[in-house]
Protein backbone atom coordinates (compact mmCIF):
# COMPACT_ATOMS: atom_id res chain seq x y z
CA UNK A 1 0.00 0.00 0.00
CA UNK A 2 1.18 3.47 -0.63
CA UNK A 3 1.82 6.25 1.50
CA UNK A 4 -0.39 9.08 1.76
CA UNK A 5 1.92 11.53 0.13
CA UNK A 6 2.64 9.17 -3.05
CA UNK A 7 -1.52 8.50 -2.67
CA UNK A 8 -1.66 12.25 -3.73
CA UNK A 9 0.79 12.35 -6.05
CA UNK A 10 -0.79 9.35 -7.97
CA UNK A 11 -1.60 10.22 -11.47
CA UNK A 12 -4.08 7.72 -11.72
CA UNK A 13 -6.86 5.60 -9.48
CA UNK A 14 -8.50 2.26 -9.87
CA UNK A 15 -11.34 1.20 -7.64
CA UNK A 16 -12.00 -2.58 -7.74
CA UNK A 17 -15.76 -4.10 -6.56
CA UNK A 18 -14.96 -7.60 -5.42
CA UNK A 19 -16.89 -10.75 -5.68
CA UNK A 20 -16.85 -10.80 -1.89
CA UNK A 21 -18.84 -7.49 -1.88
CA UNK A 22 -15.39 -5.47 -0.89
CA UNK A 23 -14.18 -2.36 -2.80
CA UNK A 24 -10.67 -0.74 -2.58
CA UNK A 25 -9.25 1.92 -4.47
CA UNK A 26 -5.85 1.43 -5.68
CA UNK A 27 -3.18 3.84 -6.71
CA UNK A 28 -1.09 3.66 -9.18
CA UNK A 29 2.67 3.77 -9.15
CA UNK A 30 3.98 6.04 -12.32
CA UNK A 31 7.51 6.10 -12.21
CA UNK A 32 10.38 3.68 -13.44
CA UNK A 33 12.50 5.00 -10.34
CA UNK A 34 13.00 7.64 -7.83
CA UNK A 35 13.47 10.56 -10.10
CA UNK A 36 12.21 9.25 -12.91
CA UNK A 37 9.22 11.30 -14.69
CA UNK A 38 6.16 10.30 -13.99
CA UNK A 39 4.87 8.27 -16.50
CA UNK A 40 0.74 8.14 -16.60
CA UNK A 41 0.51 5.25 -19.54
CA UNK A 42 2.77 2.84 -17.04
CA UNK A 43 0.75 3.57 -14.40
CA UNK A 44 -2.36 2.36 -16.22
CA UNK A 45 -0.64 -0.73 -17.35
CA UNK A 46 0.24 -1.65 -13.87
CA UNK A 47 -2.99 -1.16 -12.41
CA UNK A 48 -3.88 -3.12 -15.57
CA UNK A 49 -1.89 -5.97 -14.83
CA UNK A 50 -2.20 -6.00 -10.96
CA UNK A 51 -6.05 -6.25 -11.82
CA UNK A 52 -5.68 -9.54 -14.53
CA UNK A 53 -2.47 -11.14 -12.59
CA UNK A 54 -2.66 -10.48 -8.85
CA UNK A 55 -6.31 -10.58 -7.99
CA UNK A 56 -7.49 -12.72 -11.20
CA UNK A 57 -10.95 -13.78 -11.19
CA UNK A 58 -11.30 -11.77 -7.50
CA UNK A 59 -12.96 -9.38 -8.72
CA UNK A 60 -16.21 -8.01 -10.76
CA UNK A 61 -16.20 -4.52 -12.06
CA UNK A 62 -12.60 -1.81 -12.46
CA UNK A 63 -12.91 1.46 -13.50
CA UNK A 64 -9.33 3.31 -13.34
CA UNK A 65 -10.02 6.94 -13.27
CA UNK A 66 -7.20 10.15 -13.22
CA UNK A 67 -6.15 11.42 -9.62
CA UNK A 68 -8.14 14.28 -9.42
CA UNK A 69 -11.52 15.86 -8.39
CA UNK A 70 -14.08 14.96 -10.96
CA UNK A 71 -12.34 13.62 -12.92
CA UNK A 72 -12.33 11.60 -15.78
CA UNK A 73 -12.58 7.65 -16.81
CA UNK A 74 -9.91 6.42 -18.81
CA UNK A 75 -10.51 2.44 -18.06
CA UNK A 76 -13.42 0.06 -17.44
CA UNK A 77 -13.03 -3.60 -16.61
CA UNK A 78 -15.67 -6.05 -16.28
CA UNK A 79 -15.29 -9.94 -15.71
CA UNK A 80 -11.81 -10.22 -16.21
CA UNK A 81 -11.98 -8.27 -19.66
CA UNK A 82 -11.43 -4.37 -20.56
CA UNK A 83 -14.32 -3.23 -22.16
CA UNK B 1 -20.60 25.83 -33.71
CA UNK B 2 -22.18 24.49 -36.98
CA UNK B 3 -18.87 22.34 -37.72
CA UNK B 4 -20.03 19.48 -35.54
CA UNK B 5 -22.84 19.21 -37.33
CA UNK B 6 -21.22 18.98 -40.93
CA UNK B 7 -19.65 15.51 -43.04
CA UNK B 8 -15.52 15.43 -42.31
CA UNK B 9 -14.73 14.71 -45.66
CA UNK B 10 -15.36 18.90 -46.49
CA UNK B 11 -12.31 21.01 -46.00
CA UNK B 12 -12.28 23.63 -43.71
CA UNK B 13 -11.50 27.01 -44.19
CA UNK B 14 -11.55 29.62 -41.56
CA UNK B 15 -12.13 33.51 -42.59
CA UNK B 16 -9.20 35.71 -41.33
CA UNK B 17 -12.47 38.59 -40.99
CA UNK B 18 -14.63 36.74 -39.27
CA UNK B 19 -12.41 35.12 -36.89
CA UNK B 20 -10.81 38.45 -35.98
CA UNK B 21 -13.86 40.35 -35.02
CA UNK B 22 -14.66 37.24 -32.92
CA UNK B 23 -11.05 38.19 -31.31
CA UNK B 24 -12.25 41.18 -30.71
CA UNK B 25 -15.79 40.80 -29.74
CA UNK B 26 -13.90 38.13 -27.08
CA UNK B 27 -11.78 40.65 -25.74
CA UNK B 28 -14.42 43.62 -25.70
CA UNK B 29 -16.13 41.50 -23.69
CA UNK B 30 -13.26 40.44 -21.00
CA UNK B 31 -12.46 44.18 -20.49
CA UNK B 32 -15.91 45.19 -20.13
CA UNK B 33 -16.77 42.75 -17.49
CA UNK B 34 -12.91 43.99 -15.82
CA UNK B 35 -14.07 46.40 -12.90
CA UNK B 36 -10.00 47.39 -12.54
CA UNK B 37 -7.75 49.12 -14.83
CA UNK B 38 -4.91 46.94 -14.71
CA UNK B 39 -7.43 44.08 -14.92
CA UNK B 40 -7.86 44.79 -18.69
CA UNK B 41 -6.26 43.80 -21.78
CA UNK B 42 -4.71 46.85 -23.61
CA UNK B 43 -3.75 47.18 -27.20
CA UNK B 44 -0.23 45.63 -27.05
CA UNK B 45 -1.75 42.52 -25.89
CA UNK B 46 -4.44 42.54 -28.34
CA UNK B 47 -2.04 42.63 -30.66
CA UNK B 48 -0.15 39.72 -29.74
CA UNK B 49 -3.27 37.89 -29.31
CA UNK B 50 -4.09 38.82 -33.01
CA UNK B 51 -0.87 38.31 -34.45
CA UNK B 52 -1.14 34.57 -32.86
CA UNK B 53 -4.49 34.29 -34.44
CA UNK B 54 -3.27 35.23 -37.86
CA UNK B 55 -0.51 33.04 -37.73
CA UNK B 56 -2.52 29.80 -36.35
CA UNK B 57 -5.40 30.38 -38.83
CA UNK B 58 -2.40 30.38 -42.13
CA UNK B 59 -1.25 27.18 -40.21
CA UNK B 60 -4.73 25.95 -39.94
CA UNK B 61 -5.62 26.18 -43.26
CA UNK B 62 -2.73 25.09 -44.94
CA UNK B 63 -3.34 22.11 -42.81
CA UNK B 64 -6.48 21.91 -44.18
CA UNK B 65 -5.45 21.92 -47.64
CA UNK B 66 -3.40 18.95 -46.98
CA UNK B 67 -5.39 16.90 -44.50
CA UNK B 68 -9.01 16.44 -43.00
CA UNK B 69 -9.26 18.55 -39.69
CA UNK B 70 -11.15 17.02 -36.91
CA UNK B 71 -13.22 20.23 -35.72
CA UNK B 72 -12.81 18.69 -32.20
CA UNK B 73 -10.15 18.12 -31.72
CA UNK B 74 -7.98 20.89 -33.71
CA UNK B 75 -3.97 21.05 -33.82
CA UNK B 76 -2.29 23.58 -31.52
CA UNK B 77 -0.80 26.49 -32.77
CA UNK B 78 2.79 25.37 -32.27
CA UNK B 79 5.15 28.22 -31.79
CA UNK B 80 7.97 30.02 -29.94
CA UNK B 81 8.36 32.72 -27.93
CA UNK B 82 11.34 34.35 -30.31
CA UNK B 83 9.68 33.95 -33.29
CA UNK B 84 6.53 35.67 -31.91
CA UNK B 85 8.54 38.50 -30.42
CA UNK B 86 10.81 38.88 -33.86
CA UNK B 87 7.16 38.94 -35.66
CA UNK B 88 6.13 41.81 -33.07
CA UNK B 89 9.09 43.61 -33.12
CA UNK B 90 9.38 43.05 -29.15
CA UNK B 91 11.17 41.18 -26.63
CA UNK B 92 10.79 37.20 -25.95
CA UNK B 93 10.11 38.45 -22.08
CA UNK B 94 7.11 40.77 -23.05
CA UNK B 95 5.47 37.29 -25.29
CA UNK B 96 6.03 35.23 -22.14
CA UNK B 97 3.88 37.95 -19.87
CA UNK B 98 1.11 38.40 -22.85
CA UNK B 99 0.84 35.01 -22.79
CA UNK B 100 -0.13 34.88 -19.21
CA UNK B 101 -2.17 37.60 -19.48
CA UNK B 102 -4.49 35.84 -22.08
CA UNK B 103 -4.41 32.80 -20.34
CA UNK B 104 -5.74 34.39 -17.37
CA UNK B 105 -8.19 36.20 -19.63
CA UNK B 106 -9.58 32.60 -21.04
CA UNK B 107 -8.35 33.50 -24.48
CA UNK B 108 -5.65 30.77 -24.77
CA UNK B 109 -7.18 27.71 -23.24
CA UNK B 110 -4.10 25.70 -22.59
CA UNK B 111 -0.44 25.86 -23.17
CA UNK B 112 2.08 23.05 -23.39
CA UNK B 113 5.51 23.71 -23.37
CA UNK B 114 7.55 21.52 -25.79
CA UNK B 115 11.56 22.22 -24.32
CA UNK B 116 13.08 22.62 -27.28
CA UNK B 117 9.92 22.00 -29.68
CA UNK B 118 8.94 25.91 -28.06
CA UNK B 119 5.22 25.84 -27.31
CA UNK B 120 1.97 24.31 -28.01
CA UNK B 121 -1.25 26.82 -27.59
CA UNK B 122 -4.76 25.84 -27.97
CA UNK B 123 -6.99 29.25 -28.43
CA UNK B 124 -10.66 29.18 -26.79
CA UNK B 125 -13.23 27.34 -29.26
CA UNK B 126 -15.27 30.71 -28.94
CA UNK B 127 -12.66 32.73 -30.61
CA UNK B 128 -12.12 30.25 -33.30
CA UNK B 129 -16.25 29.29 -33.32
CA UNK B 130 -16.09 30.93 -36.68
CA UNK B 131 -14.95 27.78 -38.60
CA UNK B 132 -17.00 27.06 -41.05
CA UNK B 133 -16.82 25.02 -44.02
CA UNK B 134 -15.83 27.04 -47.30
CA UNK B 135 -19.22 25.36 -49.05
CA UNK B 136 -21.61 27.24 -46.58
CA UNK B 137 -20.62 30.88 -47.00
CA UNK B 138 -24.52 31.42 -46.92
CA UNK B 139 -25.59 29.45 -43.65
CA UNK B 140 -27.71 30.89 -41.71
CA UNK B 141 -27.43 28.92 -38.65
CA UNK B 142 -23.45 30.69 -38.36
CA UNK B 143 -25.15 33.95 -38.70
CA UNK B 144 -27.57 33.43 -36.19
CA UNK B 145 -25.04 32.10 -33.87
CA UNK B 146 -22.80 35.24 -34.37
CA UNK B 147 -25.31 37.68 -33.96
CA UNK B 148 -26.55 35.77 -30.66
CA UNK B 149 -23.11 35.38 -29.07
CA UNK B 150 -22.38 38.94 -29.78
CA UNK B 151 -25.73 39.94 -28.06
CA UNK B 152 -25.35 37.71 -24.87
CA UNK B 153 -22.18 39.25 -24.14
CA UNK B 154 -23.44 42.84 -24.11
CA UNK B 155 -26.26 41.42 -22.66
CA UNK B 156 -24.66 40.36 -20.03
CA UNK B 157 -22.49 43.26 -19.36
CA UNK B 158 -25.55 45.90 -19.95
CA UNK B 159 -23.52 48.23 -21.96
CA UNK B 160 -25.25 50.78 -24.27
CA UNK B 161 -25.65 48.87 -27.64
CA UNK B 162 -25.08 51.73 -29.99
CA UNK B 163 -22.10 52.87 -28.41
CA UNK B 164 -20.87 49.25 -28.38
CA UNK B 165 -21.49 49.27 -32.33
CA UNK B 166 -19.27 51.96 -33.40
CA UNK B 167 -16.54 50.80 -30.72
CA UNK B 168 -16.14 47.95 -32.71
CA UNK B 169 -16.06 49.48 -36.35
CA UNK B 170 -13.44 52.16 -34.96
CA UNK B 171 -11.99 50.31 -32.43
CA UNK B 172 -8.22 51.38 -33.28
CA UNK B 173 -9.10 54.48 -35.81
CA UNK B 174 -7.41 57.79 -34.87
CA UNK B 175 -9.64 59.78 -37.02
CA UNK B 176 -12.71 61.14 -36.75
CA UNK B 177 -13.47 60.99 -33.31
CA UNK B 178 -17.00 62.17 -32.54
CA UNK B 179 -18.23 62.96 -29.19
CA UNK B 180 -20.38 59.29 -29.12
CA UNK B 181 -17.45 57.50 -29.93
CA UNK B 182 -15.37 58.00 -27.15
CA UNK B 183 -18.29 57.76 -25.09
CA UNK B 184 -18.51 54.15 -26.78
CA UNK B 185 -14.66 52.98 -26.35
CA UNK B 186 -14.71 51.04 -22.98
CA UNK B 187 -11.94 51.97 -20.51
CA UNK B 188 -9.79 48.89 -21.76
CA UNK B 189 -9.33 50.57 -24.82
CA UNK B 190 -8.70 53.82 -23.13
CA UNK B 191 -6.11 52.26 -21.30
CA UNK B 192 -5.05 50.82 -24.49
CA UNK B 193 -4.65 54.29 -26.08
CA UNK B 194 -2.64 55.57 -23.38
CA UNK B 195 -0.24 52.91 -22.87
CA UNK B 196 -0.25 51.06 -25.97
CA UNK B 197 2.43 52.14 -29.41
CA UNK B 198 1.13 53.16 -32.69
CA UNK B 199 3.16 49.87 -34.12
CA UNK B 200 0.15 47.69 -32.50
CA UNK B 201 -2.45 50.11 -33.43
CA UNK B 202 -1.25 49.78 -36.96
CA UNK B 203 -1.81 46.21 -36.89
CA UNK B 204 -5.49 46.03 -35.94
CA UNK B 205 -6.38 48.33 -37.85
CA UNK B 206 -5.01 46.35 -40.77
CA UNK B 207 -6.73 43.09 -39.83
CA UNK B 208 -10.15 45.68 -39.60
CA UNK B 209 -9.77 46.38 -43.05
CA UNK B 210 -10.08 50.27 -42.24
CA UNK B 211 -8.18 52.26 -44.74
CA UNK B 212 -5.06 52.21 -43.24
CA UNK B 213 -2.17 55.47 -43.75
CA UNK B 214 1.17 54.44 -45.83
CA UNK B 215 3.15 53.60 -42.30
CA UNK B 216 0.06 51.31 -41.39
CA UNK B 217 0.97 49.20 -45.08
CA UNK B 218 4.30 49.02 -43.78
CA UNK B 219 4.53 46.90 -40.71
CA UNK B 220 3.28 43.58 -42.11
CA UNK B 221 6.38 44.20 -44.74
CA UNK B 222 9.02 44.42 -41.99
CA UNK B 223 7.73 41.28 -39.96
CA UNK B 224 6.79 39.38 -43.84
CA UNK B 225 10.47 37.04 -43.35
CA UNK B 226 9.70 35.92 -39.96
CA UNK B 227 6.40 35.49 -40.12
CA UNK B 228 6.74 32.86 -43.10
CA UNK B 229 9.38 31.22 -41.58
CA UNK B 230 7.00 30.92 -38.40
CA UNK B 231 3.83 29.72 -40.69
CA UNK B 232 6.27 27.16 -42.57
CA UNK B 233 7.67 25.67 -39.29
CA UNK B 234 4.05 25.45 -37.63
CA UNK B 235 2.89 23.88 -40.80
CA UNK B 236 5.21 21.42 -41.68
CA UNK B 237 5.17 20.51 -38.14
CA UNK B 238 1.63 20.00 -37.62
CA UNK B 239 2.10 18.33 -40.84
CA UNK B 240 4.75 15.97 -39.81
CA UNK B 241 2.71 15.03 -36.36
CA UNK B 242 -0.34 14.21 -38.65
CA UNK B 243 2.13 11.37 -40.58
CA UNK B 244 2.34 10.07 -36.82
CA UNK B 245 -1.36 10.00 -36.09
CA UNK B 246 -1.88 8.63 -39.53
CA UNK B 247 0.74 5.34 -38.87
CA UNK B 248 -0.98 4.71 -35.67
CA UNK B 249 -4.44 4.68 -36.89
CA UNK B 250 -3.45 2.35 -39.72
CA UNK B 251 -1.68 0.38 -37.84
CA UNK B 252 -4.06 0.27 -35.00
CA UNK B 253 -6.65 -0.99 -37.82
CA UNK B 254 -4.59 -3.45 -39.54
CA UNK B 255 -2.31 -5.12 -36.28
CA UNK B 256 -4.68 -4.32 -33.03
CA UNK B 257 -8.07 -4.24 -34.07
CA UNK B 258 -9.29 -5.12 -31.07
CA UNK B 259 -6.89 -3.02 -28.64
CA UNK B 260 -8.93 -0.65 -26.09
CA UNK B 261 -6.92 1.68 -24.67
CA UNK B 262 -6.99 5.13 -22.55
CA UNK B 263 -5.52 8.45 -23.70
CA UNK B 264 -2.69 8.71 -21.95
CA UNK B 265 -1.38 5.11 -23.83
CA UNK B 266 -2.25 6.66 -26.90
CA UNK B 267 -0.67 9.47 -26.04
CA UNK B 268 2.51 7.17 -25.17
CA UNK B 269 2.45 5.14 -28.17
CA UNK B 270 2.24 8.17 -30.32
CA UNK B 271 5.89 9.53 -28.79
CA UNK B 272 7.16 5.76 -29.23
CA UNK B 273 6.67 5.95 -32.86
CA UNK B 274 7.92 9.35 -33.43
CA UNK B 275 10.86 8.14 -32.03
CA UNK B 276 11.46 4.67 -33.37
CA UNK B 277 9.63 4.78 -36.98
CA UNK B 278 10.28 8.47 -37.47
CA UNK B 279 13.40 9.17 -35.58
CA UNK B 280 12.27 11.94 -33.87
CA UNK B 281 11.71 13.88 -37.46
CA UNK B 282 15.57 14.42 -37.41
CA UNK B 283 16.20 14.08 -41.18
CA UNK B 284 15.56 17.22 -43.48
CA UNK B 285 13.34 16.02 -45.86
CA UNK B 286 10.74 17.89 -48.18
CA UNK B 287 7.33 16.63 -47.22
CA UNK B 288 7.47 14.81 -50.67
CA UNK B 289 10.07 12.32 -49.03
CA UNK B 290 8.14 12.15 -46.28
CA UNK B 291 5.06 11.26 -47.58
CA UNK B 292 7.01 8.27 -49.74
CA UNK B 293 8.19 7.22 -46.28
CA UNK B 294 5.13 7.05 -44.99
CA UNK B 295 4.69 4.68 -47.89
CA UNK B 296 7.21 2.54 -46.73
CA UNK B 297 6.16 2.50 -43.49
CA UNK B 298 2.77 1.44 -44.25
CA UNK B 299 4.37 -1.21 -46.39
CA UNK B 300 6.66 -2.52 -43.77
CA UNK B 301 2.66 -2.40 -41.41
CA UNK B 302 1.32 -4.51 -44.06
CA UNK B 303 4.01 -6.93 -43.97
CA UNK B 304 3.64 -7.51 -40.82
CA UNK B 305 0.17 -8.07 -41.10
CA UNK B 306 1.09 -10.87 -43.45
CA UNK B 307 3.48 -12.31 -41.84
CA UNK B 308 0.96 -12.86 -38.45
CA UNK B 309 -1.60 -14.59 -40.99
CA UNK B 310 0.86 -16.57 -42.00
CA UNK B 311 1.01 -18.47 -39.05
CA UNK B 312 -0.89 -18.66 -35.71
CA UNK B 313 2.26 -19.19 -33.84
CA UNK B 314 2.78 -15.68 -35.28
CA UNK B 315 2.73 -12.95 -32.83
CA UNK B 316 3.88 -9.39 -31.75
CA UNK B 317 3.68 -7.84 -28.68
CA UNK B 318 1.56 -5.13 -27.38
CA UNK B 319 2.47 -1.35 -28.70
CA UNK B 320 4.15 0.14 -26.62
CA UNK B 321 6.66 -2.55 -26.60
CA UNK B 322 6.41 -2.97 -30.16
CA UNK B 323 7.23 0.44 -31.02
CA UNK B 324 10.27 0.92 -28.04
CA UNK B 325 13.06 2.28 -29.48
CA UNK B 326 15.37 0.15 -27.62
CA UNK B 327 13.54 -3.16 -28.39
CA UNK B 328 15.33 -4.95 -30.82
CA UNK B 329 14.61 -8.10 -30.17
CA UNK B 330 10.81 -8.50 -31.61
CA UNK B 331 10.56 -4.68 -32.16
CA UNK B 332 9.23 -3.03 -35.44
CA UNK B 333 12.54 -1.56 -36.26
CA UNK B 334 13.05 -4.63 -37.82
CA UNK B 335 10.42 -4.95 -40.12
CA UNK B 336 13.08 -2.36 -41.92
CA UNK B 337 15.31 -5.19 -42.78
CA UNK B 338 12.45 -7.45 -44.19
CA UNK B 339 11.47 -4.30 -46.24
CA UNK B 340 15.28 -3.48 -47.27
CA UNK B 341 15.51 -7.48 -48.39
CA UNK B 342 11.86 -7.46 -50.24
CA UNK B 343 12.50 -4.24 -52.16
CA UNK B 344 16.65 -5.77 -52.82
CA UNK B 345 14.15 -9.12 -54.18
CA UNK B 346 12.29 -7.10 -56.36
CA UNK B 347 14.88 -5.14 -57.82
CA UNK B 348 16.72 -7.97 -59.15
CA UNK B 349 14.14 -9.64 -60.25
CA UNK B 350 13.01 -6.89 -62.31
CA UNK B 351 17.02 -6.63 -63.67
CA UNK B 352 16.71 -10.34 -64.73
CA UNK B 353 13.39 -10.22 -67.06
CA UNK B 354 15.37 -7.18 -68.51
CA UNK B 355 18.31 -9.07 -69.23
CA UNK B 356 16.09 -12.01 -70.58
CA UNK B 357 14.49 -9.75 -72.64
CA UNK B 358 17.74 -7.87 -73.94
CA UNK B 359 19.06 -11.42 -75.01
CA UNK B 360 16.11 -12.42 -76.96
CA UNK B 361 16.27 -9.64 -78.85
CA UNK B 362 19.84 -9.87 -80.04
CA UNK B 363 19.06 -13.39 -80.79
CA UNK B 364 16.06 -12.58 -82.84
CA UNK B 365 18.22 -10.14 -84.09
CA UNK B 366 20.92 -12.87 -85.37
CA UNK B 367 18.11 -14.43 -86.95
CA UNK B 368 17.00 -11.58 -88.83
CA UNK B 369 13.33 -11.61 -86.58
CA UNK B 370 11.86 -9.43 -84.27
CA UNK B 371 11.17 -5.93 -84.37
CA UNK B 372 14.60 -4.86 -84.31
CA UNK B 373 14.91 -6.72 -87.54
CA UNK B 374 15.88 -3.70 -90.02
CA UNK B 375 18.37 -1.83 -87.22
CA UNK B 376 21.74 -2.16 -87.01
CA UNK B 377 23.89 -3.94 -84.17
CA UNK B 378 24.55 -0.55 -83.00
CA UNK B 379 21.39 1.18 -82.98
CA UNK B 380 20.12 -2.11 -81.08
CA UNK B 381 22.80 -1.77 -78.80
CA UNK B 382 21.78 2.23 -78.02
CA UNK B 383 18.27 1.38 -77.52
CA UNK B 384 18.60 -1.22 -75.11
CA UNK B 385 21.36 1.42 -73.43
CA UNK B 386 19.20 4.00 -73.28
CA UNK B 387 16.04 1.48 -71.95
CA UNK B 388 18.20 0.14 -68.89
CA UNK B 389 19.54 3.64 -68.56
CA UNK B 390 15.85 4.99 -67.60
CA UNK B 391 15.92 2.71 -64.71
CA UNK B 392 19.17 4.37 -63.09
CA UNK B 393 20.26 1.39 -62.18
CA UNK B 394 24.26 0.62 -62.16
CA UNK B 395 24.40 -2.74 -61.57
CA UNK B 396 22.09 -3.61 -63.99
CA UNK B 397 24.21 -1.52 -66.18
CA UNK B 398 27.06 -3.53 -65.45
CA UNK B 399 25.11 -6.73 -65.61
CA UNK B 400 24.00 -5.49 -68.90
CA UNK B 401 27.71 -5.09 -69.90
CA UNK B 402 28.68 -8.42 -68.74
CA UNK B 403 25.22 -9.78 -70.92
CA UNK B 404 27.09 -7.92 -73.64
CA UNK B 405 30.66 -9.14 -73.28
CA UNK B 406 29.17 -12.89 -73.10
CA UNK B 407 27.21 -13.04 -75.80
CA UNK B 408 29.76 -11.66 -78.37
CA UNK B 409 32.45 -14.07 -77.23
CA UNK B 410 29.66 -16.76 -78.02
CA UNK B 411 29.41 -15.40 -81.40
CA UNK B 412 32.69 -15.31 -81.90
CA UNK B 413 33.16 -19.44 -80.53
CA UNK B 414 30.23 -19.70 -83.13
CA UNK B 415 32.24 -18.77 -85.73
CA UNK B 416 35.31 -19.85 -85.43
CA UNK B 417 33.78 -24.00 -84.57
CA UNK B 418 32.54 -24.18 -87.82
CA UNK B 419 36.11 -23.09 -89.25
CA UNK B 420 37.92 -25.19 -87.23
CA UNK B 421 34.80 -28.14 -88.73
CA UNK B 422 36.66 -27.21 -92.27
Amino acid sequence: MLNENMQREALTKCIVWFYDGNCRTFYSFDKTHKRANPNQALGIRRLEKMLMETFKGQWETAIIYENKPNSNELARFKRGARV
Amino acid sequence: MTTKDKPNNQRFHFDFGEVFSKTKSFIDAYNNRQTQLTQKLNANQRATAELMIRLYLKQLNKVAQLDTLDPDNLPGFNTYNESLAKCKGCTKRTIINHRERLVNAGFIAKEQHCGKGGVEIWLNPVVLGMAKLSTNYGDNVVKIGDVASLFYEKAKNFHPLVHEQQEQLNNNSKVDKSGTQISGVPYGHESGKATGTGHEQDKNTEENANPAPERQVKAPERQCKAEKQEQQAGAGRIFLLSLIRQFWDYTRKVLYPDLIISEPEEREILNLIWESVYGKFQWNATQKEWLKYQDTAFNRVNMVARWLARSPGHWIPKPHIYFHPNNKRNGFKKTWQWYVKQETLKIEIRNQLLLQQVKAEWQQHEQNKGRFREKTRLQLFRIQQKRLADYRDESLMQAYQQCLNSSLQLQKLKRKQPAHAQ
